[in-house]
């Protein structure tokens, strides 16, 4: 994850003119196109973003053999217009991902996710269910054409705790012109349950000019998860395993 | 803007060609002029055309001043492996774009320059951008790509210089009927290889389509660069599923011998078009209607549905049969 001074100087919006003018101009183009629902997409082709509908559909469907995810929230998410999801993850989960699919499913969106390696065949794979490079102009540029996306914090191993928020993504968000929302995760190894909880967009406390916006709003965005992780408690199976930290992908 | 005097390079190729037809049309085109090496594949009743080899240096430079064009459309750039082998290609869109651009550059009463450019210019190195926008940095990794990067720098020069406005149209590898175009060759081969490890997806623009945006640049004035690519992607295997082509995977060495055998079968591969197989390549179209006012009218998938349409060999019957 790239996180330079230079990044951040560079993100924040600036009148018509350059790149947040760009790309509030793409995010009109993006309001005007029709939204892709998840069940017209059309199989045997990949969409603008080399995700391929066909693969995500088997996915979803093993996916659903594993877990059974109940999404919450997602009447917060924008219908039409893109939007960043900031969730809780830990050490060498795939949060992001089962996020995206269980999102995807609930608002009959497609939802990509941010962390796909660059190198086949991995990669490549990522790239077909949904997966973006995790670079701050990659997520912007979804963002401006009207994407969900859905990113990780930074692992973090304690309950009830979330990593820190990437601040450029969260600044990515801000020069495109869209919300930014934090989701809890929770979930366990030994039960298919699990669950992803939306909460209303977060809100900047001060209006800034420059860079300082991105910074607090990602922190604002941390502490946000903090609070949903709290409201959802954690997974239980109603055995003494639960008294064991052993919680599963991005468990709480 | 009634009555401007209108210049088109390489209007002997089919794109070239088809722009200068849309030219034809357009109420604030005044006289309209072009050079190629080679004739126009249309007729153009409203179009003077001067055939000079882009070696012809003196003859284009006096062709282009004593014009003295208000805008300047840059088509003539040689895609390699399309009408010429990839040194030679890089040798001739050199050589016209010093001479044309340097021409332009005395005219005094000159405007507004366009040049033709392509999305290879962002290059597919490793964590390349999935989709660039306008704003990505230039960093070419093919031949092709370097190539339409020192041409847009030469126009940004002489822009800045001379003080006109420069807008370069980017566009994602175009495909036609009868456009040459190495992508387009392979595809319609009868076995198609393709990367089994990536198998990234590429998107595509019809000429119609390219031809419609370099004539917007014109009339609009445009002054920075866009992209100009098809909605929608597609991958090599699924481009191969649809024209019915036999699809060979291919992983690291192979590739060589497949690039081999298909060069010897009239289809060479050249690096560009490798990386869209190894790498794919896409860009972001989300600047067309705002700066151009249009979007492609056919997505990238159908365009690919065309290409396996397009006949080989169109037979026109002659006017007046003789024998």
């Amino acid at each position: 994850m790239v996180a330079t001074l230079g990044r951040v100087v560079s993100l924040p919006v600036r009148g018509t003119a350059g790149r947040a003018g760009s790309a509030v101009n793409r995010a009109a183009s993006g309001l005007e196109a029709s939204v892709t629902r998840l069940t017209s997409e059309r199989a045997g082709v990949v969409d603008d973003w080399g995700r391929d509908p066909g693969l995500v559909r088997s996915m979803l469907a093993l996916a659903r053999l594993r877990w059974e995810v109940t999404v919450g929230g997602d009447q917060h998410l924008p219908r039409r217009t893109g939007a960043l999801i900031l969730v809780n993850t830990r050490g060498l989960s795939l949060t992001p991902i089962f996020s995206a699919f269980a999102i995807s499913e609930a608002v009959d969106r497609p939802v990509r996710f941010v962390g796909r390696p660059d190198t086949a065949p991995v990669g490549a794979f990522a790239r077909r269910i949904g997966g973006l490079l995790d670079h701050p102009d990659e997520v912007a540029g979804a963002l401006a054409a009207g994407e969900l996306v859905v990113a990780g914090a930074e692992p973090h191993d304690h309950r009830g705790e979330t990593g820190v928020v990437d601040h450029a993504l969260v600044g990515a968000a801000l020069a495109a012109g869209v919300s930014v929302f934090p989701a809890a995760t929770s979930s366990s190894p030994f039960s298919r349950s699990a669950r992803v909880e939306i909460g209303a967009a977060s809100r900047r406390t001060r209006r800034r000019r420059g860079p300082l916006a991105e910074y607090e709003l990602a922190a604002r965005v941390r502490v946000d998860i903090d609070d949903l992780l709290d409201e959802i408690g954690e997974i239980r199976t109603g055995t003494p395993l639960d008294w064991l930290p052993l919680d599963g992908l991005g468990g709480a | 803007m009634g009555g401007k005097r209108v210049f088109v390079s390489g209007v002997g190729g089919e794109l070239g060609t088809l722009v200068a037809e849309l030219l034809e049309r357009e109420e604030w085109v005044g006289a309209l002029s072009g050079i190629d090496a080679d004739p126009p594949r249309h007729r153009l009743p409203r179009t003077t055309f001067h055939r000079i080899h882009p070696d012809h240096h003196d003859r284009i430079v006096d062709t282009i001043t004593s014009f003295d064009p208000h805008v300047l459309v840059h088509i003539g750039v040689w895609e390699p492996d399309a009408r010429a082998g990839p040194r030679q290609a890089a040798t001739l869109t050199d050589h016209a774009a010093t001479s044309i651009l340097g021409a332009a550059a005395e005219c005094p009463s000159l405007e507004h320059v366009v040049v033709r450019s392509g999305i290879e210019i962002y290059g597919r190195g490793r964590g390349s951008l999935t989709r660039p926008s306008e704003s990505a940095p230039l960093q070419p990794t093919s031949d092709w790509g370097r190539t339409v990067a020192a041409m847009e720098q030469t126009a940004a020069r002489v822009g800045a210089r001379v003080g006109v406005s420069v807008g370069a149209v980017r566009l994602a590898p175009v495909l036609g009927p009868h456009v040459p175009s190495p992508l387009g060759r392979l595809l319609r081969m009868p076995a198609v290889p393709f990367s089994l490890l990536a198998d990234p997806p590429f998107a595509v623009i019809e000429d119609r389509d390219a031809a419609r945006a370099l004539v917007a640049a014109a009339r609009m004035g445009l002054a920075e660069p866009v992209n100009v690519v098809a909605s929608g992607a597609i991958t090599a295997l699924q481009a191969a599923r649809r024209g019915r082509r036999l699809p060979i995977p291919l992983v690291g060495p192979e590739w060589r011998i497949a690039r081999t055998i298909s060069h010897l079968s009239g289809a060479p591969i050249p690096d560009h078009v490798a990386e869209v197989l190894h790498r794919g390549r896409l860009a972001d179209n989300g600047q067309m209607r705002s700066l151009l006012g249009l979007v492609a009218e056919t997505s990238t998938t159908d365009v690919i549905d065309r290409l396996y349409r397009w006949p080989n060999v169109i037979h026109r019957p002659a006017r007046v049969q003789v024998a």
